[in-house]
């Protein structure tokens, strides 16, 4: 199978750019305020944040179906700010596929070849190899409305792919999928960016998903990037409580730093001193902050008076196959545990209590959300 | 009847379970029979036999008749003309208001001048234009000093109809250019096709139904207009309508004119079928949810946008500045003549004309809500019901709303004036022409809205523990108040402006406004034909205002707003 010839993969830098709208009930809304973004060659970046964030439109200024009102866009270090869509040379796959529903799958997937004036046998040879690695070939003479959702969707993929672009940045492309199929497209997708080398922007409000193709996470939220990392800095130490909560589940308990050792910082929540492993910048003693526990940072035992086991009640208890998930009631607050089900053969049924410890190492300081949520 | 033989099977079983529901069928059916079937039998009938022989005499007379063919000839160029004309003016106005990110206020002036079209008589137009180009014309004879000119033919008809029915054009266009979901053209521009591509290989193929169905709507509009030929066509320009309505009512020879009308209707058909089973199966355009509503990137280039809305102003003003003539000529003693400011006109017409304008409220008034009840079950019943003979109710319905209104008053006349049925003369035959013709647009409403609702939801409330009844009360109705209202606006400006069926309907006791503005027109009454048509246009506009209210009203927070209240 003859893979369409990996074009020279280039950076993409976003530099301070602004969007505003004129909303008809809001008024003006700022949908992306001095977002920058330095996507490395041949590197997948998603955008992630919940709806509203800006994560679209910063992808369609991207991608030139909207212009900055202010900052810069760059492509291999080439300025393209004020450069038209169809002068950017990048591969678009929106989240409803946009196929053409007057032309064949054929004539869908080759339209960005006709327009780039290649010849009837070339366009016929590049569209026959682009749909047998999308995995749709002898699909030609099929029109869209003809096709299955996930069909639709590899469409739209070979035709983004197919003129070789520089840039491939999808939106959403696969929230109109069903749960499965969302599982296996994702992972097709990321295998195929990868075989290609192509830079790709990715814009989704599923952690999961986004977790699962990119190599770095830029999680935005009103219109700005509040953070950007890998999904393992993201998860284990998020600077903001916003990002702690849109990545994974989060517990989020009230603290205040004691002490600042080597190494670690002495905090008081839970009713307890905690040491937590130090990160980045040092909180100052005194500093109130929040104290972010994944529910698998939380171990659960047998009630034990000792000292560095908390008393807690379980909740509720709900089985889910390969783990099992409790919240538990412990020192006036509700804390969302879960453990892997292999092996447990528990009693920890709503009511009982149980004994409550924090891994060792676990545990995070974000700041907490009234001092500094973006703003 | 072929039609109530296919309704019985599974009748008696319908009866017991459902009687309101077989009585309702039942009724509906002899409606059809006695108010659409009838009279187009009786039509046919006059025209081929006669003293119960058999005989193609008639049609024979009128196909060799080098006038009459001329005419059939005239007819079909006119309407070619206008749906292309019209046509393309549709288009860049539907284009303009979606592509173009003009100013929502810029998008609403240039709604209300083209409706002004569409809600008016279907001759405000031509009256306008003699007052601007006639022989005592604003521009021919005071700008540019003409005399003797001659306004009539082809020319001044073909511009007069395409500014009267391109605002059809347009409202089909529009929907449907504003439902292509800006993500493909995106998409192909990001493929590096340029504007002018994108819109040469995605959008205009994409439109490419949505222009047939509009010039074979504009193309019937002007074969079956009446009006706007008799005031402008003159004796060079004969066409079918205009032939048909002097052959009855010059020559009292209503065979002649019966089978002038069927010959208009081979045209008419095959638009009508050319419709259903060509255009109507090709649609790409699909509302989808996400997409139309995002903000269209600039998909028109500056200097093509430039040039667009100003043709589209340009043409507006046009409209708006025939309707000033109209309302000009209307104010002053004799327009072109004697320039003095009176309301002599509007007294004239609220004292003379009081009972004309009294007489067309009336029969408004009883064909709005029959007409609005007629569409509103029939759309119920054809959308939402199983029974033998549905598809059939509904194209038997179509019928009158797809024929020229010509050949519907032709055939009214021949069935309803001799015993056993007379109906000549009466308000009856005014309101049952109205009902059965313009109520469709009705139906269409409510089996657009239905379509749009879940059978689900019904299924919902009959698990409930609802019955036919209460669901219907509950959940259906509500559902189709819209449509209902929309429904009455339509059946409210035909019965106002209408008059190609109507015309050959009236009487001594019973006349119409837009008929007595005609009559006006011929006797040189020149300023009380523009008072006439000003209080038309502004009672129209006021009724219309107020059911456009409802509408809003009766709209659901965060539902899509009812369309369709002109469209049809």
């Amino acid at each position: 199978m003859n893979t369409p010839a990996p074009a020279e993969a280039i950076g993409v830098t976003v530099a301070h750019v602004s969007k505003r709208f004129t909303h008809a009930v809001k008024g003006e809304v700022h949908a992306a305020r001095d977002v920058s973004l330095d996507v490395a060659p041949g590197e997948f970046l998603t955008l992630l944040g919940p709806s509203g964030c800006g994560k679209t439109t910063t992808l369609r200024m991207i991608a030139g179906f909207e212009m900055p009102d202010e900052g810069s866009i760059a492509f291999g270090g080439h300025d393209v700010t004020r450069l038209p869509a169809n002068q950017r040379g990048i591969g678009f796959v929106f989240q409803n596929y946009a196929l053409f529903p007057h032309l064949s799958v054929f004539d869908n997937v080759a339209y960005g070849l006709a327009v780039r004036g290649e010849s009837g046998s070339e366009i016929g040879r590049a569209v026959g190899d682009v749909l047998a690695l999308v995995g749709l070939a002898g699909y030609e003479r099929q029109f869209p409305a003809q096709m299955s959702g996930g069909e639709q969707q590899r469409v739209a993929l070979a035709r983004a792919i197919v003129i070789h672009p520089r840039v491939l940045l999808f939106d959403e492309p696969l929230s109109n999928l069903d749960a499965r199929l969302r599982v296996q497209m994702r992972d097709e997708i990321r295998a195929l960016q990868k075989r290609l080398a192509i830079t790709a922007i990715y814009v989704t409000h599923d952690q999961e998903e986004a977790m699962a193709v990119s190599d770095r996470i830029a999680v935005m939220n009103r219109g700005s990037i509040a953070e950007i990392g890998t999904a393992e800095t993201l998860y284990h130490s998020p600077r903001s409580r916003f990002v702690a909560e849109f990545i994974g589940r989060a517990n989020l308990v009230a603290a205040q730093v004691i002490a600042v050792r080597d190494g670690y910082v002495d905090v008081a929540a839970l009713d307890r001193q905690l040491a937590i492993p130090r990160q980045g910048s040092a909180l100052a003693a005194g500093t109130r902050c929040l104290l972010l526990l994944r529910p698998e940072a939380i171990v659960l035992g047998e009630p034990d008076a000792t000292s560095g086991t908390l008393a807690g009640t379980v909740r509720t208890r709900t089985f889910l196959g390969e783990k099992i998930e409790y919240t538990i009631a412990c020192a006036g607050v509700t804390l969302q545990v879960v453990r892997h089900s292999q092996g447990v053969t528990d009693a920890f049924a709503p009511g009982a209590a149980v004994g409550v410890q924090i891994a060792r190492g676990a545990g995070t300081l974000v700041a907490d959300a009234s001092q500094g949520d973006s703003p | 009847m072929v039609v109530s033989a296919a309704a019985r099977p599974g009748f008696g079983a319908r009866w017991r379970a459902e009687p309101a529901f077989a009585v309702a069928l039942t009724l509906l059916w002899l409606l059809l029979a006695f108010f659409i079937l009838y009279p187009i039998v009786a039509l046919v009938a006059r025209v081929f036999i006669d003293q119960g022989q058999f005989t193609s005499a008639t049609i024979v007379k009128v196909l060799t008749d080098r006038n009459q063919v001329a005419a059939f000839r005239n007819s079909l160029l006119l309407g070619t003309l206008v749906g292309v004309g019209g046509t393309v003016l549709g288009f860049g106005f539907a284009f303009a208001a979606t592509r173009c990110r003009l100013p929502p206020t810029v998008v609403r002036l240039i709604d209300i001048a083209v409706l002004l079209p569409l809600v008016s008589p279907p001759f405000t137009t031509a009256i306008g234009y003699i007052f601007s180009f006639g022989a005592r014309g604003l521009i021919t004879y005071d700008l540019l000093g003409i005399r003797n000119v001659s306004v009539y033919g082809l020319t001044s008809t073909m511009t007069a109809e395409t500014l009267t029915y391109f605002p059809i054009a347009y409202l089909t266009l529009r929907p449907m250019l504003a439902a292509i979901d800006s993500n493909i053209e995106g998409m192909a521009l990001s493929l590096g096709a340029s504007r002018w591509r994108v819109f040469r290989t995605v959008t205009l193929p994409l439109c490419t139904p949505g222009l047939a169905n509009a010039f074979l709507l504009l193309f019937a509009a002007s074969l079956a207009d009446f009006a706007t030929p008799l005031i402008l066509a003159g004796n060079q320009f004969p066409v079918l309508p205009t032939q048909a309505y002097l052959q009855i009512t010059g020559l009292f020879d209503l065979s002649g004119g019966a089978a002038l009308s069927l010959v208009l209707l081979m045209p008419a058909f095959v638009v009508f079928i050319a419709q259903r089973f060509w255009v109507g199966r090709r649609f790409y355009v699909t509302v989808t949810g996400k997409g139309a509503g995002q903000a269209p990137f600039d998909s028109v280039s500056p200097i093509a946008r430039v040039l667009l809305v100003a043709a589209c102003v340009a043409v507006t003003l046009f409209i708006v500045y025939l309707y000033a003539l109209l309302v000009y000529a209307s104010l002053v003693r004799a327009f072109g003549a004697n320039d003095t400011l009176t309301l002599e006109h509007y007294r004239a017409v609220f004292t003379e004309g009081l009972r004309v304008l009294f007489d067309t409220l009336i029969i408004a008034a009883f064909a709005t809500p029959l007409g609005g009840l007629y569409g509103v079950v029939m759309g119920y019943l054809i959308t939402r019901r199983r029974f033998v003979g549905r598809t059939a109710m509904e194209i038997v319905s179509m019928i009158h709303y797809a024929l020229p209104g010509t050949i519907v008053g032709i055939a009214y006349l021949i069935a309803f004036n001799d015993p056993p049925i007379v109906l000549t003369g009466t308000a009856v035959i005014l309101v049952a022409c109205y009902v059965f013709r313009y109520g469709p647009t009705g139906i269409r409403t409510t089996m657009a809205l239905l379509q749009q609702v879940d059978p689900s939801l019904e299924e919902a409330s009959h698990s409930l523990g609802a019955g036919t009844g209460t669901t219907f009360r509950r959940i259906t109705l509500p559902l189709v108040l819209p449509a209902f209202f929309a429904a009455l606006g339509v059946m409210f400006i035909r019965s106002m402006t209408a008059i190609s069926a109507t015309i050959f309907l009236v009487s001594i006791s019973w006349t119409l406004v837009t008929v007595r503005i005609l009559e006006n027109m011929t006797e040189l009454r020149l300023g009380m034909a523009a008072a006439f048509s000003v209080i038309v246009v502004i009672i129209v506009f006021i009724v219309i205002g107020a059911i456009g209210q409802v509408l809003r009203l009766l709209r659901t927070p965060g539902s899509k707003p009812a369309t369709g209240l002109l469209a049809a």
